[in-house]
This record gives structure tokens, sequence and C-alpha cells, in this order.
């Protein structure tokens, strides 16, 4: 690998933080508007549920989010502010589908220490200022003008140091905010002040409340006509006001988010940290509602409605539709139902939003052995822990499988126009066509259909309208009837001419001979009818008349592609009129034409004989091509088919690498297939193989079905419990995994070592650790005179008392029949925060000590770990990568450093490290000088080791050769790629690193050449003056490295997530940007798409 | 650390707070570090020390016979005690034998806050010498008028090199690296200057405390007003005074807040709410308040840039709001400084603790509550320094009795670095027994 690298992300952020709910994209349209950490989402309420509208990356990580109303407005703008202090407003731009800001800037001071509890953004309800804590003892301020502008900001000292939540207060006459906060004695109160705009400073607010729960730690604001604030602890739940004071005592739990129901403010859904979804309610004398000056609070009232995931976020949507985002699993959306279900709950969940994060560990293996690696996470925390096997690409599984050499072409016939399975597949070869068709046992039969022409290849089937079937051969189209098989109707080709390409829908036949006829037939009841003829100049290579207006029976469209010159031609049918010519450009010739439509949207697809392929916006009433974009899809030629699947209509390109090309946000995806080469592919949809796919494919047909249509795919397996570590052994075909289960008195946790097989994903053994014994670490290795593999797992025992880990265990475990057998152990002095092979010996890090063991052969032939040496000098050695010799050690707080084994001495000595004081989160060796770490700061950086320095003091010093902000908190690199490697692509040769996050980003390093880093690295520099960031936010200051010290740009890494962003970007902007780099747009899309090949 | 670490990697805490949770965990068990030792060459009283601020790796000491040692703190020059305990002997050592060595005792030395290629020290022998670190040359020679007490650069200055200069002269000096010229005069002082240090907040404001009991704030950009006449008209803006001590803070600061901001309103055209957060400390020569009865001996400002802290010569320590100019009045336990020459405090990164040297021990106080929270005894003599390296949560201390100790955190690791030794040895008894 290279000192030259581009990340990108694979799995984007799914981990909820924030969401809000109101009127942004229209006054009448509801939105749910959710934070994931990077991104927003913007969906639509709608009968059907939730309909996304935008998902667009923000150029900082979120940590509030908020809508509100201006006075005058009649929707709803949104603000954003950023942990880097960054804040904006965003209002929605209906024409354009887009954000516009609408006021941004910076909110970052030079003194005062950033808070401890999270930074709080707020916003007065009467929207007179905007209030943001952000660090400690200070209290900002933006206010409003008349206009609803924002104006200068302000700070205003808060003399409370340590607060815990603020919020505004309904209906003061002055903006008064009301603060949780902790005093010196750990006592927990709250406070009102008035912030006086005119002073720019607090009044004393009308009333305050000492000496409250001591997990006080939420606010909830209560509108008007009730005012006053709920406050959240961990064993009551109090309402206060200027006239009232009620509690109520709730079962010990910690609430971490909440979600008001009324707008009037008297029902509130809790969840607490168990997922427990409560619906807290104030019960206030509603017959004096209507003098509201008096209604008065009587008390409040708590209910348990049932489970859900652990929320980070509620926000109620209407009708009682909830929904749920959680962080720690996957979010919800829930229905709350007036009467309980059986087992007692109200909640019912509607559906599940896939969230990976935290990954705390995961490994890369590559189970079905077919050269493509699969990540499998651990994922989730709490009772949400799972395994996810995350997976590049869509996955065909099989059903059946028969040998069948030389398909040339497979189409599925149904035995009636409304039967709603197939049950023919007829399928050709060079020299003869055999229908196979599902017999009684539900296995695939050879039969015959009287009516059809067997001795020929077929050159294209179809079911045709009124029970019939249509066959087309080189010397004539036959129409059949489905039901008696007949032949009932015969066009035969001219004398002298045999057909070459033909297709057909329901109603209507196009045929091309050689001489470049076309021949343009109907379908009628028993009769096929010669429309139109017309000969073109050059030979006809491709044809489609896929319907895809409003009859589905008919197109009034076709589409014909070219030999000689090269040509993809729009007909209008019946009257065969040309209405577009296009010129595709090049020598390779069409070799497959499709139209077809994604989204409601229309499109001309074309596949050329090398693998590349065009796409067009079709107008369907003009016919006219606009917005043409290529992408390379393979080498070979391409056959474009349509199929469904989930009731959405999809392509596959069936070609040396198959793809699926589908649409999401109105943006045609390419997803590739877990298959090596494909010829042919037809949707076979029969009653025993339901939604499958018919796939020819090296001497072999396949019948199989496939996996939800998206780019990488996710295979959950719900533990229950929270996997912690985890790690494959390749000889027993097993993984293990670290997991903990918190008791039902929450008091406990259950730590296990657990041993599940590699495919079925159960647990086969497990191995109970002792009362306060945690697994921290596992490895499977082998060890020097022992070819056995064992799995090693490091513990640490913590005790209640004790801040730090004094003694913990190292476990050797052999698997035999399956079962996990402890058969060495270790005690330590501390935790084993991480172990690695090393030279045929553990490696161990123990607390702030790197301890190295071999494996000894005692007496009686039992065997041992015995330490060798050791090595000091570290804080906490929590992360460590070993290779060859070298051992990378990544320390709690003191950033990288390498150590070197010496065999003569036996002993382990440090070569260099990097003076920086940053504070790990993982590390991984890139190559033999360039190692990679990641920091506390959701930085990423390299180092080099300078083995060529003039001095002692050179040669121990880790140079800094790069510096990136992810804005994610990596927890684990690991070697690896997602894709397929072919040996012969470029991109099969870029070394990549896989990491994981805790928000449940899966990205990967790729290491590039110089000269492409080079090349991406202008093209990047050309999309940030292009693509501008949302809410005006700064490309460059998001990515410029930063921590408590220190701010510097971004080098020696490229934002991958930026470069393949190109690719979205309309013709004209692509030529800007092809016109200022001199070089063409065609080979800007290649490279960038080799890039995303990547992942 | 642990949970924390669990914690972190599962988000369920922010990095930022576990960071924090840790340095606040580490800095409550500082103590005699165990696994490090500086090996001090000075054959006289340290009376200067500071880690600099780039890496957190190099250690400068100045002492009392007019030697100056870097020491390297990350990478021990040597290890004894089964290569437990880490000996750091100075990387240089500049003495008497040098012909640009200073001829009396080192009062301040300090690092060039960029880089370390150069250093500061300032002598009693009136002169500043600037450093080349790595040919232990001297690069400039500022002659000052009396004895040089203190000497300070501002840590975040990005547009300015100045050396500020605390002297027996009643006059505060910046002297430019650039040009090798007094750039400003400060006049306000009565007596020398003690303690000298910038803010960390402003790179324009200059913090001096005198033994005239004053502690006195400079805008250096505006430092003409000062001496022209116009200063009559500017009458005390803030005064550090202890006379007219606010008898809370909360209730009074709002208007002594507003005149600052009015004053200051006049003579710029600043927007208002940045005018807020400068610092209004311009005080008048008229203004004879004093903030210690007797010498301000110590200025410290928070890394927050929000406090002051000062120690006088009458055995308090104050804390002071910058914004304000306002005692806070947290009420420091009772303490014996030394009152005789400068000290040097020092403050936990966090902001939370102040290192105090008080006699022969130094002293951890709460910032906020003032509560003692740790004595650190250990020298034989009294305490002229210390120094927080917040890099890895060190405390210097250096003393009359020539020593430097380091204080480091001793999470309940560090006691098993006996054991790990005797593990080893019982590792081999094990293997042979059998």
């Amino acid at each position: 690998m290279s000192v030259w690298n581009y990340v990108v992300t694979a799995h984007k952020p799914t981990s909820v933080t924030h969401s809000c709910v109101g009127n942004f994209t229209s006054p009448q349209e509801l939105n749910l508007i959710i934070a994931k950490c990077t991104r927003i989402e913007i969906h639509l309420l709608t009968p059907q549920g939730l309909q996304p509208m935008l998902d667009v990356p923000i150029y900082g990580r979120i940590a509030t989010l908020e809508l509100f109303r201006p006075h005058g407005e009649a929707q709803d703008f949104l603000f954003i502010a950023t942990e880097r202090y960054k804040f904006c407003v965003l209002q929605w731009d209906a024409e354009t589908s887009e954000l516009i800001t609408r006021a941004m800037g910076d909110v970052s001071d030079r003194i005062g220490r950033p808070t401890d509890n999270g930074q709080i953004g707020i916003i007065d309800p009467d929207c007179r200022l905007i209030g943001l804590h952000l660090y400690d003892g200070l209290f900002k301020v933006i206010p409003f003008d008349n206009k609803g502008q924002l104006k200068e900001a302000f700070n205003i000292r808060l003399e409370e140091l340590q607060v815990l939540d603020i919020k505004f207060l309904y209906g003061c006459s002055k903006p008064t905010i009301v603060v949780l906060y902790q005093d010196n004695k750990d006592a927990r109160h709250i406070k009102t002040y008035e912030v006086s705009l005119k002073d720019k400073d607090f009044v004393e607010g009308p009333w305050s409340q000492t000496n409250l729960d001591n997990g006080a730690g939420l606010l909830i604001p209560v509108p008007m006509p009730l005012g006053g604030v709920i406050i959240i602890g961990e064993e009551t739940i109090v309402y206060c006001s200027e006239k009232a004071y009620k509690a109520v005592p709730i079962r010990p739990s910690i609430t971490r988010a909440y979600g008001r129901v009324d707008a009037d403010g008297s029902r509130y859904l809790l969840s607490d940290h168990a997922g427990l979804l409560h619906l807290l309610v104030i019960t206030h004398d509603k017959e004096k509602y209507d003098i509201s000056a008096d209604l008065r609070v009587l008390g409040l009232k708590i209910e348990l409605l049932g489970e859900t995931s652990v929320a980070s976020t509620i926000s109620y949507l209407d009708n009682a539709f909830v929904f749920v985002g959680s962080s720690h699993g996957d979010s919800q959306l829930v229905k709350l139902n007036l009467q309980p279900d059986a087992s007692g709950s109200y909640v019912e969940v509607l559906e599940r939003y896939v969230n990976l994060g935290p990954i705390v560990d995961f490994c890369v293996v590559d189970l079905e052995r077919q050269g493509q690696g699969q990540v499998v996470t651990c994922s989730g925390a709490y009772k949400d822990g799972s395994l996810r096997i995350v997976r590049n690409g869509i996955g065909i599984n099989e059903q059946a499988s028969v040998e069948l050499q030389g398909i040339k072409g497979m189409w599925s016939l149904r035995s009636s126009t409304d039967d709603p399975f197939d049950t023919f597949l007829v399928v050709s070869f060079i020299s003869e066509t055999r229908i196979l068709a599902m017999n009684s046992e539900d296995e695939l039969e050879e039969t015959e259909i009287e009516g059809f022409y067997s001795q020929a290849q077929t050159l294209f089937c179809q079911d045709a309208i009124h029970n019939q079937l249509v066959q087309v051969t080189a010397s004539s189209v036959r129409l059949v009837s489905s039901t008696s098989r007949e032949l009932l109707n015969e066009w035969k080709a001219p004398q002298g001419f045999s057909v070459n390409v033909a297709t057909a829908n329901a109603s209507q036949v196009l045929l091309a001979t050689g001489g470049g006829h076309l021949v343009y037939l109907e379908i009628g009841n028993g009769l096929l009818t010669e429309v139109k003829h017309a000969q073109l100049e050059y030979e006809i290579s491709c044809l489609d008349i896929n319907p895809i207006g409003e009859n589905s029976n008919y197109s009034t469209l076709a589409a014909v592609g070219m030999w000689t010159d090269i040509s993809v031609r729009i007909f209008s049918l019946p009257g065969l009129d040309l209405v577009t010519k296009e010129h595709l450009g090049g020598e390779i010739i069409p070799r497959s034409v499709l139209l077809c439509a994604f989204d409601g949207v229309p499109y001309l697809l074309c596949a050329l004989g090398d693998g590349h392929l065009f796409n067009f916006l079709l107008n369907m009433t003009t016919g006219e091509l606009s917005d043409r974009k290529k992408v390379s899809l393979g080498t070979q030629p391409i056959t474009l088919r349509t199929f469904s699947s989930k009731s959405t209509t999809h392509v596959f390109a069936a070609s040396d690498r198959p793809t699926v090309i589908y649409s999401s946000n109105k943006k045609l995806l390419y997803s590739n297939v877990n298959l090596k080469e494909v010829s042919h592919m037809c949707p076979f949809n029969s009653a025993a193989f339901p939604d499958s796919l018919a796939i020819a494919k090296e001497g072999e047909l396949t019948i199989g079905t496939i996996d939800d249509i998206q780019k990488l795919h996710i295979r959950s397996i719900p533990l229950g419990e929270h996997a912690r570590r985890i790690c494959h052994q390749e000889q027993s075909r097993t993984f293990a995994i670290c997991s903990l289960k918190y008791s039902s008195t929450e008091e406990y946790e259950a730590h296990f070592v657990r041993l599940l097989d590699d495919q079925t994903f159960e647990f086969i053994s497990t191995y109970h650790l002792d009362t306060y014994e945690c697994g921290c670490s596992i490895l499977s290795c082998s060890f020097t005179d022992d070819s056995n593999a064992y799995y090693i797992v490091g513990t640490a025992y913590v005790l209640p008392e004790d801040n730090e880990p004094s003694k913990g265990r190292i476990l050797v475990f052999v698997v035999e029949d399956g079962k996990l057998q402890l058969i060495a152990e270790k005690e330590t002095k501390g935790a084993v925060y991480s172990l690695n092979a090393f030279n045929g010996k553990l490696l161990a890090a123990i607390n702030q000590k790197i301890q190295l063991y071999k494996w000894m052969l005692r007496d009686d032939g039992s065997r041992e770990l015995q330490s060798e040496s050791g090595h000091h000098g570290h804080i906490l050695a929590l992360y460590v990568q070993t290779r060859g010799d070298f051992i990378v050690v990544g320390d709690l707080m003191k950033s990288i450093s390498l150590l070197i084994y010496k065999h003569e001495e036996g002993a382990i000595e440090e070569r260099a490290r990097d003076y920086n004081a940053n504070w790990m989160s993982a590390v991984e060796i890139l190559d033999d000088d360039v190692y990679v770490g990641a920091e506390n700061n959701f930085n990423l950086f390299t180092v080099r080791k300078n083995s060529d320095g003039a001095t002692d003091e050179e040669r121990g010093r880790l140079e800094v050769v790069g510096e990136y902000h992810l804005g994610e908190f990596v927890n684990r690199f690991q070697h690896g790629s997602l894709v397929m490697r072919l040996p012969d692509s470029d991109v099969g040769q870029i070394p990549t690193v896989i990491f994981g996050t805790v928000n449940g980003v899966i990205g990967v390093i790729a290491s590039l050449s110089h000269e492409q880093y080079v090349f991406l690295e202008k093209l990047q520099s050309n999309l940030v003056k292009i693509i501008k960031g949302v809410g005006g936010l700064s490309h460059e200051q998001w990515r410029s490295f930063n921590n408590e010290k220190k701010s510097a740009d971004a080098r020696n890494f490229l934002d991958g997530d930026l470069i393949e962003s190109f690719l979205d970007l309309s013709r004209t902007r692509m030529e800007e940007i092809s016109k200022s780099m001199s070089v063409s747009v065609e080979e800007l899309c290649k490279r960038v798409e080799e890039m995303t090949r990547l992942h | 650390m642990w949970r924390g670490v669990r914690n972190r990697e599962e988000g369920r805490i922010h990095p930022h707070s576990f960071a924090r949770s840790v340095r606040t965990d580490r800095l409550s068990s500082l103590d005699l570090s165990n696994r490090k030792e500086i090996v001090s060459p000075h054959r006289g009283a340290i009376n200067s020390l500071q880690v600099d601020l780039t890496e957190g790796r190099y250690l400068l000491s100045g002492a009392s016979d007019g030697s100056v040692a870097v020491y390297d703190v990350q990478h021990a020059t040597d290890y004894v005690g089964g290569s437990l305990i880490a000996k750091h002997k100075s990387l240089f050592f500049v003495d008497k034998q040098h012909e640009q060595c200073h001829k009396y005792s080192i009062s301040s030395a300090i690092w060039y806050p960029v880089d370390t290629g150069l250093f500061i020290t300032g002598s009693f022998d009136r002169f500043i010498k600037v450093w080349d670190t790595n040919m232990t040359q001297v690069e400039m020679n500022f002659e000052m008028p009396g004895k040089v007490y203190g000497i300070a650069m501002s840590p975040v200055a990005t547009s300015h090199m100045l050396i500020a200069a605390g002297t027996e002269d009643v006059q505060v000096r910046l002297c430019d690296i650039a040009s090798g010229a007094f750039t400003h005069t400060l006049s306000g002082h009565r007596d020398g200057i003690m303690a000298v240090e910038w803010s960390t907040s402003s790179e324009w404001v200059l913090i001096t405390g005198g033994c005239d009991g004053a502690i006195r704030f400079w805008d250096i950009r505006r430092a003409g007003c000062f001496l022209g006449p116009t200063s009559n008209s500017f009458p005390a803006g803030q005064s550090f005074s202890v006379k007219s001590k606010m008898p809370q803070k909360r209730t009074t600061h709002g208007s002594s807040l507003k005149q600052s901001t009015s004053l200051l309103k006049g003579q710029s055209q600043t927007k208002s709410y940045m005018v807020q957060r400068q610092h209004p400390g311009m005080m008048s020569i008229h203004n004879r308040a004093t903030a210690h009865y007797g010498a301000v001996i110590g200025l410290k400002v928070t890394s927050d840039g929000m406090y002051l802290l000062s120690a006088g010569s009458d055995s308090r320590l104050r804390l002071w709001d910058v914004e304000t100019g306002c005692n806070t009045l947290v009420n420091f336990e009772a303490s014996r400084l030394q009152t005789s020459k400068a000290i040097q405090l020092a403050v936990s990164d966090d902001s939370s603790i102040v290192f105090v040297p008080c006699k022969t021990a130094v002293k951890a106080f709460d910032v906020w509550s003032g509560r003692t929270s740790q004595i650190f005894r250990g020298h034989y003599e009294c305490v002229n320094c210390c120094w927080f390296n917040p890099h890895d949560q060190d405390l210097f201390t250096g003393s009359n009795d020539r020593q430097i100790l380091i204080w480091s955190p001793s999470n309940s690791v560090v006691p098993e670095v006996e054991g790990d030794g005797d593990e080893g040895m019982n590792d081999d008894c094990d293997s042979w027994s059998d």
C-alpha cells in the first residue's frame, strides 16, 4: 500500500441521532427529518408510509437538528448545528427539490471549554432567538429580527458550569430558558433565566427548583396552556412550573428520548435504556379548559406501552404512528394500538430500518469461497445486539440447476394469459429449441409445444394476448395457441432473407432481416398481420419494443441498434417513422437495447459489445433522448432483460460481470451480482419457484431467487445479546464471539464465549466466563510446532469497585466435535485488550504492557502459555497489529508507536513513535512502512517509519504523512475487500482496508498509485468548486484534520464520496470539470467508475 | 477506564467526554512517578520549568546558577531497575562554561511557542537571551533596565513574536524577536513586575502582576492610550481590586460588564458583542487598586481563557473572571507561599486543578471550590515552579533543592509494575519446577 489513500463509504451511517417532524417541504405536507450523524434524510408522510424525498450528506457531525417556523412563514425551516461549531438554516425549494441555505455561520469561540454533556441547541417557541450551549459557562444567543432573519450572535455568561439540559419555556413574554444543572456537590437543580436581548444578558427567571432527582437528565418544556417543564429523572418524573409541582415515581430507568404526542403537550412518549416505551400523561382539570388561565395540573400518570429498539430519538408522526430512531439497534416505524395485543403490548412494529451501528468489531471472510469478501459485524448494543453479514452486490440463491451447454437464449411462457405463474421455459440452442416445464413433482422436465418449431434456434418468444404464444425463428414468426398449443398462424420471412434479430411484446412483433429490413407485425386473435416494412441503410444489430407507456401490451416506440454507423434509433409505431437517431461513437456495435421505466422515469438503455452501457432519458411523447451517460459494466457483450422483484421492475445485464440496474432516488444504480459470468437470464416465476430467475452460465442452467435489490446486501442475525468481538476460524468453519447479556435486573452482565457455525450462524457451543469476567479480545491462531488452530480469548475481571481491571485471563480453546474445549489458561495482571499471532507465538496487550507468550510443551504432553518477554511504557496499549517482527501499538492517548522484536535477545524494543498526543481508537498496518490510525476526534492519519533518517532522533520518530477528518469514530480496521477481485482489472490491484464505525459506517481505504492520486486530487479540487456543501458548509474545513490543539488541511487522503458524486452530476457540469481538467468526460467517468468498483 | 473504552466503542459516551473523564481520573491520581526520573544537572535552585507546547516532549529548565538544560521527557536516555525506571538525562546543558551563559540566576526560561528551535531565558543579569536550540548559541540579546523577573510569549499568537518581560523596572517591555528591538513599553505599575502572562484567548492581551500588588491587563494594540493624555478620560475601567471586591459574583457582574462595554464602545468601532468578549482591563495609571496585599508573585490563565489565577506574597490565591475583571471570590484554602521570589503556577488542561508551590510542597487546589485536592510532598526545600504537561498528565516541579521531580498519574496499573517483574520470575520458577 502507499501513503496516498482514498477513503470512501461503502455503507452510509445508519445510526439515527436526531429526528423531527414538521411541514418542511410544503405547508400541507408533513415531513419526518432524520439525522444520521453526517447525513440528513427528508421523508414525506403518506398514507402508504414514509416516502423518502432527499438524502444528503452534511459536511459536519450534526449536533442539533431543529425545525422552526419564523413569523410570517407558511412552512418550517431546518436549523442544523454541527459539532465543529458551524450552523445553517435550510429551506426547501419545491421547484428543484433541493435545500436552499437561508443562513449559515460559525459559532465557535476562542475562549471556553467545550461542554462535557454534549452541545445543546434550542429555538425559542416564539421564534425570537436561537440558543446554543457549546462551551461551559457560556450561552450563545442568535436573535431573530422582525423579518425572521438571524442577527449577530452574542454570548451570555452562564453561572452554571455543569449544565445537563437547557430548554425554552413556552408562553413567556420574554424568551425564558430553564437550565438543569449539577452543582459542586453533585446535586441537581433547575433554574430559569429570562434572556434580555436588549442588554444581552440574563435576568433571573420567574422560578427555580432545587435538589431534584440525582439522575435528572432530561427536560421537556410543556406548551401552553399548561406551560412549565417536565423533568425526567431516574426514579421520579416531576412537573414543575411557577404554580405547580407534581411528582410521580417511576421504575428506575434512564430515559434517553422523548416525543410529544399532542400539540397541547398533555401526552409524551418516553423511551428508556431498555427500549421500553412509556406514555406520560399530564392530567389537568379539563372542564376549565375554556378559561385557560386557570388550567391546573393535577398530576402525572405513566403507562408502559411496549418495547421498541433502544431509542435515541422519538418522533410522533400522526395517527398513532411513531418513528423510533435508534443508534444501538434498528430504527423502527411503530403504530400505537388502542388495544393491547396478546402479550400486553400496545406497540406494533410496522417497519424496521437497518442499522449497523455501533460496529464494535468485524471480520472479513469469504464464506462462499467465491473470491469476494463479506464483512461480519458485531452490531447493535444492549438487547439489540446482532451479527450482520454485509456483502457487496446482489446474491442469487440457487434453487435448482441442470447442466446444459451452449444456451443461446431463454424465455419463460405462461400457459394462459391470466395465469399468474410461468409454466414453460424455452431454451434455445444453436440448432434446436427445447422447452422445459414444471411437472407435478415440481421438477423441470422437457416437454413440447406442438406449434413451436424446435429444429432451429429461437430468436424470441413471448406470451401474447388472446392466450397465444409467439415464437420467432430465422425463417418465420409462429403464433401458437397456449391452450391447444397448436399453430394458429405463421409469417414467413421472404425468400432469400432470414430473420436476424427479433423482439415482441404481447401484441406486437418487430424483426429485422438481413439487408437492413425492418418488419413490424401486429398480433390479432389467431392472426399475424404485417403492418409496416422499412428498409434502413445498414444492418440492424438489436431491437426492442418493451412497452413502457400507459398500455402495457402495446408500445408506441421502438428502439433499434445499428451496425456500421454505430447508432441507436427510435422509431414510432406503427408507422416505423424515424424519430431520433443518436450516434454512440466508437467502433463497438450496440448489442442490446432496452426501453424501460424506473420509478416512472422512461429510459433507453443500450449495451455495447465491449461491456459498456449507455443510458438516456427518453421523452415518451417526442421520442427525444437526453442526459446521455456511459458506464462500463464488464468486458464482454451485454444482454439486457427486465425482471421484477418485490413488484418493482429492474434490469438484469448479463455479461462477464452480471449487473442489476435499478433506480433509487431517481438515480440509476448498478449493483453487481454474485455470479461469475452469465450469458442469458430470464425471469421464471413458477409456482414451485416463485419470483425466481432462470440463469444460463458456463454450461449450466440455474434457477434461483434474487436478494433484495440494493448495493450492499445485509443479513441480520439477531443475538438478543451484545456481541463485542468476533473472529473466524477457517479450519473449523466456525465463528467465535465474545458476547454479554444484561440480566433482567440490569445490575449484572453475564459474559460468554460462543461458537457459531459459519453457515447457519447458530450457537453450537458456549463457554461461560466467570462472574465479573469480560471478554476483551479474541483471536484464531496456531503456534510454532503445533498445527492445531486455537481460539484465544483475552479477558478482564471488572470488579465493581475497581477503576481499572487488575486481573484477567488468556484462555486457549480448541474446537473439538463442534465444542469449545478449554485447554490452557494463563492469568494476567490486567485486561487483555488485544491479542495477535506473532512469529508462532502469542502477543498480548495487557493494560500498559505488551507481553509475548510462547506455547510450551510440558512434560505431561499438555501445553501452556509461558511469558517470554515484554515491553512497558504505554499508558494503555489498546490496539496492536503486527507484521513480521514489527509491532504497531495504538495507545490510549499517545498515538502510534512501533516496536520491534529482536530474535537474538528475545526482547521487544521501541523503534519509533509518533510524538503527537492522539487518543487512538484503531490502528492498522498498511505496508511495511506506513501505518494508519484512527483517533478520538474522528480523524484518520497515517505515519511512516523513517528508516533512512540521518539521526537517531529522526529514525525514532514516526513521521505523520497523511491527515484527514473522517467524521466517524472508527472501531476497527481490517485488510480485505468487499468486492470480487478480478485479476485482469486495474482496480483488482489496489489494496484496500475496510473500517467499521460507531455509526454503522463501513468504509474502505484504498491505497493509490501516485499517478492515480494526483489525477483524483485534481478532480476533487475541481469538484469542490462545483458541488457546494449543504448549508454552505465547506468541504475543505470539514475534511481538515482537527483536534483540541490544531487544525490542519487534509493531506494524502482523498474524499471518495465526493469524487464518486461526479457520476451524479449533470452532463453540463461534467463538461465544465472536463474542460478545466482537460480530460474527456468519458475518461473521467471511466476513472471514477473504476474507483466505485472498490466497494 | 476499561468501562470507558467499552462505552466509547459502543457510542454510549462521546469520545470527548471519554477523554475528559480519563484525564480527570488520571489527574486525581497524580503521585511521585516511580517510572520516570529526571537527572538534574543544575547546581542551583530550579526557577523555571516548561515543556514545549508543540509535542509535549522537551522540558526546559532554568536554574539560579545561570544554567539551562533540556530533557526529552518522552524518550528516556537509559533505564535502571530492570528497565522499569526510565532516566531522563539532559539532552544538553548550558552552564558557566558556556561563553554566552547568563552571569546570574535565570528567573525564567521559556520555549518559543511555535517550535522547539528557539528558547528564551531571562536572568537577574538584566539580559534576555534568545537561544538556538540545535546550536545552543545565543541568537539575540535584549538588555533590560534591571533584573528580569519573568518573561512570557503568547501561545496563541499568529501575528507577532513578542517576548513580554517583567523586570525590576516599573515598565513592562515587549521585545520583538523579529526585529530584535523593544516594540512596546507599558507603563502603569508602580513597582517591579514579578509575573507576566499572555492571554490564552487573544494574542493581543497581556497580563502582568507587579510588586505593587496590582494585576494589569494590556491590550498591546492600544498601548498608546496609556501614555497619552486620553488616559485621564479613561477611568478605572476594570480594577482588579480587593477593595472593589464584589459581594456576589453573579448579582453584580452585569453592571460592571455594562460599564466596560460602554466605555469600549466609545473607543472602538468593533461590533458590540465582540466587545464583551474582549478584555476590558484597561486600567489607568491613576488607579491604585491592588489585587493582592503585597506583590503579585504568580499569574496563570486557564487554558479556556476565561479565568486568571493569581498568587500574592500575601499568601493568597485568587481566581479572577477575565471577562468581567471580577474576583470570583473562590476561597482557596490557606497556604503559606514563598514570598521572596516569583513562583510558577500550573493549571491542568481542563482548568479544574491549579498547582501551587507552597514552601516545600506543591498543593493542588480545585479551581472552582478552592479546596485542596492533593498535596505533593517530595522536595526538601522550597518549590519554585511547576509545569503541567497535558500530553500525558505529568506534573513537573522544580525546587531550591536543585531537583526536578515528576508526578505521574498512578492509576492502579502502576503498582503492578513490580508485580509484573515478579510475575516474570514466578513464571520462570513454574517452568523450572515442572
